[in-house]
């Protein structure tokens, strides 16, 4: 820009008139381009990272829902649209959707619920407290994959330690006699629970730090106003959380919704996938359908954008208020 | 964050695409081809039971017969074989021999040289016959079965003896009544371990396929996953569950877990190969005269056509040895060989000659190598690969009531037709 200043700065000084100035013309649009072209260098390779890296998979992923391959990853040629006919015709898909987000509400919801009072709990000061948030930090540090073999082996019908323990309570009558992981309702609610245990330490972290990042000042201004324990917390905690409360959500809701492990190492999502939600219902398809699977990451990559979009709106809500 | 799911397909397209046009590395250099052989391990990689030991010995013994042609062994576990060869095939890295997958897909894919190339004649004609029409796509046979095993009914005596039994069932009136038996007994017992999770859906269901005159097609060879037969099979079965009569959730369940029950001696009656044996003799709870086994029982009496299933030999011609490869086949079927196989694994041989001098010095397996040429197989449909998957998904569903049995074979029943990818 202070090239083009000077130029025009110096065009209209005394001197030779348009000839000359149609002369110099083409020199400073070259100027000028290499100016522009000047952070090329810098910025190129994240570009291309993120081309090679992001997009591209996206429109492959585009592509290939729109092809027939074979399950040796040869490909037949254009499937149209009938991958994503194929995909809506399936007759569990309808429970697949609802399960997904019956199981992002609930295990977010949740996850937030404990995360907030376990944070609040970790803000007090008391002994052993340097301890305590140390453990907290184990089922985030651990493998998921390790935390949900772990529940799965403590729930084996035969053996498990939580059967064990139950059938010890006289909760399980019989060993051998009920497996929770194979039936709908209960395997689903041990998935829940398990995404909870590995969801919170993060989560509560994330609202620690939120916590402290509240001034000591306003605790006391409203000691003044004698306001009560419960008023303090609802007219001054939460109203200056909302921003960590935010990210830990949005972070949580795109975890939760991507979340393959847990149901994949519990029960591979059940029998005709009965308790899979979308992200394991396109690895089941995957392995007997390629085309299909992609069509069903098409809807998924269009849930993410949505949930992203959304989120947008509701910090844009937020700043608004503020 | 973007959706990792995406990812996932996509990049296993994106491998397709970036690979170049691959074909295997053999070569010919200096007079010397060589040719290479990927094979699933049966054994236990890195020790002397491996199958890399196995190949490798027939390898150098091809070698010193023949200083031309080198044979390059690979072996892969075989639990990870599905995933580590798929990725294999789809970055387009083919060996010139495969031992283990079925030929169909290939096939299609135009990737296999037909039997004939690649085998003579008399190792053809020694090929136990029942398995061989197998290996057909459209009338040609592009793969040879190279290992088999046949399926029976493995029983508790201790089990049958406490539950006062006195014999095995044949018919599945009495495995019903024989299960709520061993069931009744203290100790939380399993009467029949049904494994029909992701691992072996499609073995369990054929074998109680057949004891009612069904299967996964008709006598055309079109799919009749829910035939009239089929439905009635899963409405037994699901009875059997609700009663309590099976293991909990036998639709999670793997095969691998119920043969390790079994030999541990929970389990009444389970479905087992020779393979078993070995387990049941590791486990160290089960002396030999502590188990037996049977044909399988069917709906009116037992399976006089067992399910018998096959590995399978398949070459490759993008490397275009057809000869070495030729060479190499009719070295590695040789009597010893496959005998040798047999006895490393409890499996059983491919080939008539060496069925018949196994059976004569291997007592255990005789009963499994009799049932053998009646054997009943699985479709050879060029789609049954996805199938077979879809049936391993979703089929267990099928005994979650005895109503669900028409839906769940209806769903697959509209894959299996519509599908060719």
């Amino acid at each position: 820009m202070t090239q083009t200043t000077h130029a025009d700065a110096l065009e209209s000084a005394p001197g030779p008139g348009r000839p000359r100035r149609g002369q110099r013309r083409p020199e400073s649009q070259l100027r000028r381009l290499a100016r522009a072209l000047e952070p090329v260098p810098w910025v190129a390779p994240a570009t291309v990272l993120i081309l090679f890296v992001v997009i591209w998979p996206v429109i492959a992923m585009f592509q290939t829902s729109g092809q027939s391959f074979d399950s040796m990853g040869f490909n037949h040629g254009s499937a149209g649209w009938s991958n994503f006919t194929k995909l809506f015709d399936e007759q569990v898909l309808d429970g697949v959707l609802i399960r997904t987000v019956i199981w992002v509400v609930v295990v977010v919801g949740v996850t937030m619920l404990v995360s907030l009072g376990v944070a609040q709990l970790f803000n007090k000061q008391f002994p052993g407290r340097r301890v305590a948030r140390w453990a907290l930090i184990a089922p985030w540090a651990a493998s998921v994959v390790m935390t949900a073999i772990v529940f799965k082996w403590m729930l084996d019908p035969n053996n498990g330690a939580i059967t064990v323990l139950a059938h010890d309570l006289g909760i399980v009558k019989q060993y051998n006699a009920t497996n929770w992981l194979s039936e709908q309702v209960p395997a689903f609610c041990w998935e829940m629970f398990v995404a909870v245990f590995v969801s919170v330490p993060f989560t509560t972290y994330a609202l620690l730090a939120g916590l402290q990042a509240v001034p000591a000042e306003v605790y006391e201004a409203a000691k003044l106003d004698g306001a009560s324990v419960w008023r303090t917390y609802w007219s001054v905690t939460l109203p200056l959380l909302r921003p960590a409360l935010l990210v830990a959500m949005l972070i949580n809701v795109m975890n939760v919704f991507n979340s393959f492990p847990i149901i994949y190492e519990m029960n591979g999502g059940n029998a005709n996938s009965s308790d899979a939600t979308s992200t394991i219902f396109m690895y089941t398809t995957s392995q007997s359908s390629i085309g299909e699977a992609a069509a069903m990451s098409v809807v998924n990559f269009g849930f993410i954008i949505v949930i992203v979009l959304l989120f947008l709106r509701a910090s844009k809500w937020n700043s608004a208020e503020d | 964050m973007l959706a990792l799911s995406a990812l996932g397909v996509a990049g296993a397209m994106a491998l397709t695409a970036c690979s170049s046009s691959g074909s295997s590395k053999s070569s010919s250099a200096g007079g010397v081809t060589t040719i290479n052989l990927l094979a699933a391990d049966y054994g236990t990689a890195g020790t002397a039971n491996s199958s890399q030991t196995y190949w490798q010995g027939i390898a150098d013994a091809f070698h010193a017969a023949n200083p031309s042609i080198v044979v390059h062994v690979q072996t892969i576990p075989w639990t990870d074989y599905q995933t580590k060869t798929t990725a294999m095939f789809q970055a387009k890295q083919y060996p010139d021999i495969l031992e283990g997958d079925a030929p169909q897909e290939f096939a299609a894919d135009n990737l296999l040289y037909p039997l004939t190339d690649v085998m003579s004649a008399s190792t053809i004609s020694n090929l136990i016959p029942v398995f061989v029409k197998q290996e057909d796509t459209n009338n040609i046979a592009y793969g040879a079965p190279f290992t088999t095993s046949s399926r029976v009914l493995f029983y508790n005596k201790k089990l049958f003896t406490q539950a006062k039994i006195a014999s095995p069932p044949t018919t599945w009136a009495q495995l019903e009544s024989d299960a709520a038996a061993i069931k009744a007994l203290p100790g939380g017992n399993i009467g029949y371990d049904m494994p029909l999770g992701t691992e072996e859906a499609q073995g369990e269901s054929l074998m109680w396929m057949l004891g009612n005159d069904g299967n996964y097609t008709d006598g055309t060879g079109k799919y009749a996953i829910n035939s009239a037969n089929n439905i009635e099979t899963f409405q037994f079965m699901a009875n059997l569950v609700k009663a309590g009569d099976t293991e909990a959730g036998p639709a999670t369940q793997d095969r691998k877990t119920a043969w390790a029950d079994f030999a541990s001696g929970d389990v009444g009656m389970v479905g087992g190969s020779g393979a078993l044996v070995p387990i049941i003799n590791t486990a160290g709870k089960l002396q030999s005269a502590d188990w037996g086994d049977v044909a399988m029982p069917g709906k009116n009496g037992p399976l006089t056509t067992p399910l018998a299933v096959h590995d399978d030999i398949t070459a490759f011609n993008l490397g275009g040895h057809a000869a070495q490869i030729k060479a190499f086949l009719d070295f590695a079927y040789q009597d010893k060989y496959q005998e040798q196989f047999d006895n490393e694994y409890d499996l059983l041989p491919a080939t008539s000659s060496a069925s018949a001098a196994l059976s004569a010095s291997n007592p255990v397996d005789a009963p499994f190598l009799a049932a053998l040429p009646n054997g009943s197989q699985y479709p050879t449909n060029s789609n049954w690969t996805p199938v077979t998957k879809k049936i391993q998904n979703t089929i267990g569903a099928a005994v979650a009531s005895p109503g669900a049995a028409s839906t769940v074979l209806g769903e697959l029943q509209a894959f299996a037709s519509s599908s060719n990818n």
